[in-house]
């Protein structure tokens, strides 16, 4: 059978063919870049930094809970064990000894190129008595039992000084030689991967390291593991948006197919009407991943929604086609009306595309590319396909239903101007309140993971670092030296009460000329010597108590500086790495600041002493102030969205009460939705934002049906059945991602669900049945 | 006013007693009777006890003993206070698992989480687990052996712990009835301290 298919039929042909190879060559992303600003300011740049590669991205927390705590320690030393000789961990840590002798161990060691203390005064004779006197006091206390050792090597405390240090800085509480929660109900362990934070695939491979340790360290224990952190949350995310993008899509599939099965009982009809959906979403999905190089799996489960969207175009179509007509007959009467339609969606879905948040652009264009392919190969390629044979659907029944629901709707007028009243005061009363601005809202995170997380901090006494200060410098070591000319700064706040204390790399790593200061500090062996027999006068230590001193501060005195290698096995190389970045030509150092009170005022002690290059930054209200503005960016775009649309349909209808008649329905279901989801929700989230210009894309179609002129009273019924289908698809297509454990997807799904079933009630209400009216002009 | 010394004799001699009686076997029935869950009852059922204490340690790194002496303060269960006045102010206060150490009244205080410093919480635990009569705890560091008789027991404490025998090779606590009255500390090193106890009235 040869059969020569018309030129738009081929050209959809090589389209798809096309998009088919750009979608498999594309990447799919699930990790937070989505969700931040694609040209971030300097301050921005480090959240967005931490957030995708830092090391706090690499954390992973494990709790070990459900059982005795001598059992729950007993798994985390064997899961710790078994991690640590996984080469996809670059740090595993339970508290353990084996961690805590390797950092005391290197602190000895370098006890006099590390401590503050080592200064010329500490060892000059008068220096050295002082010490040596409190030596004395200490050795006639209880805790000297534990410095008897150290002092014939570091009767200057030098030690003692480096744990104290230490101290300053939360730690979790020690049960049966590992972490545990304060109450002692969970043991808690903390790996860090080697992988970056938004490599999801690797995080995922970590992730079941860490089951798969667990599993042979659980038996015969009651205990379970708790998992949490940036990567184990992206995993997560990753394999909720596929599982509900999967099955959200079968879900409407069955749904919106047995709808329209019901309708046109001829599966091939079924199939031509998922044509043009199927074509919009692999469209949408090929220019993505032109366009950004990856697509969000956020994205992906958007396309979901354009089922219930796109399908619309063919239910127009085929439920319009008269029996006995031709499909192509029927399209040309109702193309200008949906090619108004589209052009209004594409308005709406523009404002999204001009988002900064790289998450939403993508959606924009995403619906834009997939609406016009919907429609164009609604208009051109499906009348092709449509067979010969095919007879509209006999639907007189439904058109008599459909036309007494219309004849009695106008009488919804009265209330429906009641409730939209009502919503609008809502919404007035609520202004200003209604926004959600923390960033984790709109992340895939769930509430309970988010507070999973929060208690193994609190638990690891590890809370998220809310305030930071930055320092920008050449190299490593500027970067260092710099982080101890603030230091002083952030001591004084401390001494103020501004905050509670700080941490900074150079403890751990002091700059060169800090380690070298502190050689040069240490006499020569004979000159320490002399010092030293002076200060015993009187004392009573044994003679030649002191030789070990004498030797292990000569070896420290021409000790070769320091470098990042030599703390490598220890937690000082962790925190030095999280803490000392390497920033395009330059580095980066970040002192994490606790219990900070005064910001302002910490704010402009450490500018006065950075000179410029130091800069306090507030991580949550960055973000916050980040996603304030890409909200009222949004929000601005909708509105210019809003006028595009306006003045759109102005041209195309040329008559301010026939706009009026497309609008009015629109505007009242976005009211009412925006009230409804206020009052339901309590606050609303940019995805609020883009369900409603989704209200506005979707509903714009009825109340352009409506609003057109119909040729005859059965044309009239066929439309208004075609749109209660279109309008039920889209209600199936949102309404069940409105059950979504990602909040994007529900909040995106129960909005337009919401919004379109009231925009198609609204815009029955509002249409001016049977008025005259001028033939409608379609340009 | 007695002096330590006096103490000592009369310690000294109520030990030669208790062996005498011992030795004339006029106690068998008793010791029988009383064990160390016996002791441990007793002790329980103090719930604040103050008094005073001199110390003297012999170390190996010094040529001449040291002395000091202060107040000691118990409260039950958890709750010690040692307080010296002499040579210099100092304070050790236990508080569950947190000791907190001052030099001086209202001066900078070190707090140490006792779990990070197992052999110092094992130390502390000989003192205020036995003033607590919490055997559990006991025998948690220590290897737990008791000698004597209820008016003159003999507790003696042999840690569990490698790294803890490697300071402390084995403490002994003498006491009669409810109260104690010495405790001294053999170390590793050869370093020894003995610390004597003088019960307020109550």
């Amino acid at each position: 059978m040869s059969r020569r298919w018309p030129w738009p039929v081929l050209a959809w042909l090589a389209g798809v063919a096309a998009c088919v190879l750009v979608v498999a060559r594309t990447e799919f992303s699930t990790d937070l870049s989505a969700f931040l600003p694609r040209s971030p300011s300097p301050e921005q740049q480090v959240l967005v930094e931490q957030l995708r590669e830092g090391v706090v991205s690499r954390l992973i927390l494990v709790g070990i809970e459900g059982d005795a705590p001598d059992k729950l320690a007993e798994a985390s030393k064997r899961v710790t064990g078994a991690l640590r000789r996984d080469a996809r961990f670059s740090s595993v840590d339970n508290g353990d000894d084996a961690a805590i002798e390797a950092d005391r161990d290197f602190l000895w060691r370098n006890r006099y190129l590390l401590s503050p203390g080592v200064t010329p005064e500490r060892y000059s004779a008068a220096g050295l008595r002082a010490s040596l006197q409190e030596d004395l006091q200490m050795l006639n206390s209880p805790a000297g039992m534990l410095m008897r050792r150290a002092l014939p090597s570091d009767p200057g405390g030098e030690m003692l000084r480096l744990l104290s240090q230490l101290q300053g800085a939360a730690r979790p509480a020690t049960r049966h030689g590992v972490w545990f929660s304060a109450d002692g109900t969970r043991a808690l362990l903390v790996a860090q991967t080697r992988a970056a934070g938004y490599d999801i695939d690797a995080q995922e491979h970590a992730v079941a390291a860490i089951r798969a340790a667990f599993e042979p360290a659980r038996r015969g224990t009651g205990a379970k593991l708790l998992l949490a952190g940036p990567g184990v949350f992206s995993v997560y995310a990753r394999e909720r948006i596929k599982g509900d993008a999967l099955r959200f899509s079968m879900i409407a599939t069955v749904l919106i197919g047995a709808m329209l099965l019901a309708l046109y009982r001829s599966p091939r009809v079924l199939g031509l009407a998922l044509v043009p959906v199927a074509s919009g979403a692999l469209a949408g999905v090929a220019a993505v991943g032109i366009a950004y190089g990856s697509v969000h799996g956020v994205t992906l489960g958007f396309g979901v929604t354009l089922i219930g969207e796109g399908v619309d175009y063919a239910i127009y179509l085929l439920t319009r086609i008269a029996p006995g007509a031709p499909a192509r007959a029927a399209f040309e009467r109702i193309w200008p009306t949906l090619r108004l339609g589209v052009l209004t969606s594409i308005c709406g879905f523009s404002a999204m595309l001009l988002s900064g948040f790289s998450g939403l652009a993508q959606l924009g264009l995403f619906s834009i590319a997939g609406l016009v392919v919907a429609a164009a190969v609604t208009r051109w390629v499906l009348p092709a396909l449509v067979p010969g044979a095919f007879r509209g659907p006999r639907i007189a029944a439904l058109e008599r239903g459909a036309m007494s629901l219309l004849a009695w709707a106008p009488r919804l007028r009265v209330p429906a101007l009641a409730a939209v009243l009502v919503a609008g005061a809502v919404l007035v009363a609520h202004r200003g309140s209604a926004w959600s601005d923390d960033l984790a809202d709109l992340g895939p995170v769930t509430a309970e993971e988010k507070s999973l997380d929060g208690q193994l901090r609190r638990d690891l006494g590890a809370p998220d670092v809310r305030h930071l200060v930055v320092i920008h410098a050449a190299d490593r070591d500027a970067a260092l030296a710099a982080c101890e000319r603030i230091a002083p700064a952030l001591e004084r706040s401390v001494t103020r009460g501004w905050l509670e204390g700080f941490e900074s790399p150079a403890t751990s790593l002091p700059s060169r000329e800090t380690q070298r200061a502190r050689q040069a500090a240490l006499p020569p062996a004979q000159e320490l010597r002399a010092n030293l027999q002076k200060a015993l006068e009187g004392l009573p230590f044994r003679t030649g108590l002191f030789e070990p001193f004498v030797a292990e501060a000569g070896a420290a005195r021409t000790a070769a500086p320091l470098g990042r290698d030599a703390l490598d096995g220890t937690h000082f190389a962790l925190k030095v790495d999280a803490l000392l970045v390497q920033r395009g030509a330059g580095w980066a150092a970040m002192l994490p600041l606790r219990g900070v009170t005064r910001p302002d005022d910490i704010a402009r002690e450490v500018a006065a002493a950075g000179g410029g290059s130091a800069v306090l930054v507030d991580l949550k209200g960055e973000s916050e102030t980040m996603y304030r503005d890409y909200r009222r960016e949004a929000l601005a775009h909708s509105l210019l969205g809003a006028l595009a649309i306006a003045v759109l349909l102005s041209v195309t209808l040329r008559s301010a009460a026939r706009v009026f008649d497309v609008l009015a329905p629109l505007v009242a279901a976005v009211v009412l939705t925006a009230a409804g989801l206020l009052l339901v929700a309590g606050k609303l989230s940019m995805f609020h934002l883009v369900g409603l210009l989704l209200v506005v894309a979707v509903g714009s179609n009825y109340s352009l049906f409506f609003e057109r002129r119909a040729a005859s009273e059965q044309d009239r019924g066929r439309t208004v059945v075609s749109l209660g289908f279109a309008c039920l698809s889209t209600i199936i297509g949102f309404g069940l991602l409105a059950f979504s454990r990602v909040p994007l997807l529900s909040a995106i799904g129960s909005t337009v669900g919401t919004g379109a079933m009231l925009a198609l009630i609204f815009s029955a209400a509002l249409a001016r049945r049977g008025e005259p009216r001028p033939a409608p002009v379609h340009p | 006013m007695t002096t330590g010394a006096e103490r000592g004799a009369r310690a000294a001699g109520r030990l030669a007693l208790g062996l005498a009686l011992l030795a004339l076997g006029c106690a068998p029935g008793a010791a029988a009777d009383w064990g160390v869950a016996d002791l441990m009852r007793s002790l329980a059922q103090v719930k604040e006890a103050r008094g005073r204490f001199v110390e003297r340690r012999d170390l190996a790194a010094l040529t001449a003993p040291l002395r000091s002496s202060g107040t000691l303060v118990y409260v039950a269960p958890g709750h010690l206070e040692k307080q010296t006045t002499k040579p210099a102010p100092e304070s050790l206060v236990l508080d569950g698992e947190r000791l907190t150490i001052g030099k001086i009244e209202g001066g900078p205080k070190r707090v140490l989480n006792l779990p990070d410093y197992p052999v110092l919480w094992a130390f502390v635990e000989s003192i205020r687990s036995t003033l607590a009569g919490d055997l559990g705890t006991l025998n948690r560091f220590y290897r737990v052996e008791l000698s004597g008789r209820e008016s003159q027991w003999r507790l003696v404490l042999v840690p569990i712990e490698p790294k803890m025998r490697e300071v402390v090779r084995e403490i002994r606590i003498d006491g009669r009835r409810d109260g104690i009255d010495t405790i001294s500390v053999f170390e590793s090193g050869g370093d020894r301290s003995t610390m004597t106890i003088t019960r307020d009235a109550s």
